[in-house]
């Protein structure tokens, strides 16, 4: 109690008050900005046709300055500001990761204390989380907490993203082999051990203290049928053909190409014949101000592959590799969502899934 | 891991035309969310005293009369001079101004 700066209802309120801008932003900028380039874009002889033409119509316009600006910095306020995740949870080390203690020789659990991260991964504090996803003993309760409103309309129901994606991947079988890469703290991985119960489910992640949380929440579901382990997607210890299903939930954006290209590579190894690999993204832009916005969020967000991955050819990618069924298709989030046409900012979901022949 | 391997910070990310604007719009919103940090804390304690009898919320929200406002006079008026002066330029110390009465 002593060294707290911070007391819990004002760190809520703070919180709740950068949400609530958020909100403002998607539902009233976002929008306001889309018609004001619709207006300008009526009146060129050819509509733009690249993102540096849409730069060129509306980079340098105050409207679009003021929604850069917040969209960077309502993030930092929300990780790093005075009633920022980061410090919030920082200064309440000692009770957070007290009952984590109990998965140190969990089978559950399997972590390397000298494991060796990746330098992208170190190079960019993704999301602009102090230390990314990673270095911070308490960066799995910062993500968990962030994670609660990363889609500002969904609110506490992000869940429903997840379970919805799970939903639908439970549509083409049921899996009894399960690998999660990239899964966090288990938010992605929560619907698969809950939905297949039957199945044996892995879940990896480059991020020791996500993997953590991950397993200690599983253990408090009584999930008997899920690992939780510290490893990369993209060279993982598996045998070939372990698994009938390889998922993962918003993990590629975060890979440079040539780790991307190694995972679908890792995936196709993993996976046994007539194995299913889908992957929830961000992909499908359906129009070039989409496109524009969505690399703006990229950069702003310290997110220095999303333009890359989302400029991949990923078809091609997965068919020259040997993939067979190879599919590329809009997800929408929560029911009702117009991806290809949304009035308000979102996200563009995209669901990749393939099949090892 | 030692400060040498921490990943550089920045760079600074600036989107206005004049990158001061960038710094101050900072400085307003987080001013705004401590303004309204106060202001739940305000409301709260005001339910609570309400709760235990000691506030009389009518009192509260009834429109001051001439005479509880002539109270606060002084203070309106020393607050309005301390926010508006900063418009005018008005200088309080001698100094040396450089050509056009700008600093390099
Ligand atoms: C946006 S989070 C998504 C987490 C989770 N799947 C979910 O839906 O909540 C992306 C995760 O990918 C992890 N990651 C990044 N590169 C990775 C790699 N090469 N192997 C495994 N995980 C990786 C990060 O540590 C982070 O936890």
């Amino acid at each position: 109690m002593t060294d707290r700066t911070m007391d819990d209802r004002s760190f809520a309120v703070a919180q709740a008050l950068i949400l609530e801008t958020k909100k403002y932003w998607t539902t009233r900028l976002y929008p306001a900005l889309k018609e004001n380039y619709q207006h300008k874009a009526s009146l060129q002889e050819t509509p733009p046709q690249t993102v540096a033409d849409v730069q060129a119509l509306i980079g340098e316009t105050t409207d679009y300055q003021v929604y850069a600006w917040l969209e960077r910095h309502l993030q930092r306020f929300k990780y790093s500001g005075r009633y920022g995740l980061a410090p919030y949870h920082r200064e309440r080390r000692d009770e957070l990761l007290a009952p984590l203690a109990e998965m140190a020789n969990s089978a559950g659990l399997d972590t390397d204390d000298n494991f060796e991260q990746p330098k992208y991964y170190r190079a960019v504090d993704i999301h602009q989380h102090p230390g990314g996803v990673w270095s911070a003993e308490t960066a799995g309760f910062e993500y968990e907490r962030g994670a609660r409103s990363t889609t500002p309309m969904m609110g506490g129901k992000h869940r429903d993203l997840h379970q919805r994606f799970t939903d639908l991947v439970a549509t083409g079988g049921t899996p009894s082999r399960v690998l999660d890469m990239g899964c966090g703290f288990g938010k992605s991985t929560q619907p698969f051990y809950e939905t297949f119960g039957e199945a044996r489910i892995d879940a990896i992640d480059l991020s020791q203290p996500c993997v953590t949380l991950g397993a200690w929440t599983a253990a408090q579901a009584q999930a008997q049928n899920t690992r939780f382990r510290q490893m990369s997607a993209f060279e993982t210890d598996y045998k070939d053909e372990e698994f009938d299903l390889v998922t993962s939930t918003m993990l590629i954006h975060e890979l440079p190409p040539p780790q991307i290209d190694r995972m679908f590579d890792e995936s196709l190894r993993l996976l046994q014949s007539g194995g299913r690999m889908v992957h929830l993204d961000f992909h499908e832009l359906p129009d070039v101000f989409s496109r524009f916005i969505h690399y703006g969020h990229g950069r702003r967000n310290n997110e220095p592959f999303m333009e890359p991955w989302a400029e991949m050819d990923v078809v091609t990618v997965l068919k020259e590799k040997g993939f067979k069924d190879v599919k590329v298709h809009s997800f929408s989030e929560a029911e009702g969502v117009d991806a290809i046409n949304s009035p308000v900012w979102r996200f563009p979901w995209t669901v990749i899934s393939a099949v090892k022949p | 891991m030692s400060t040498k391997e921490q990943p550089k910070q920045g760079p600074e990310q600036t989107f206005f035309d004049e990158p001061a604007v960038d710094r101050v719009l900072g400085v307003v919103m987080a001013l705004a969310t401590e303004v309204y940090v106060l202001r739940d804390r305000l409301r709260t304690v005001e339910r609570q005293l309400e709760k235990g009898g000691q506030l009389d919320r009518g009192l509260l929200d009834a429109e001051p009369s001439l005479d509880d406002l002539a109270l606060d006079a002084a203070d309106r008026e020393t607050y309005v001079a301390g926010l508006m002066q900063n418009l005018q330029g008005l200088q309080v110390s001698k100094g040396a101004a450089g050509a056009g009465g700008k600093h390099d």
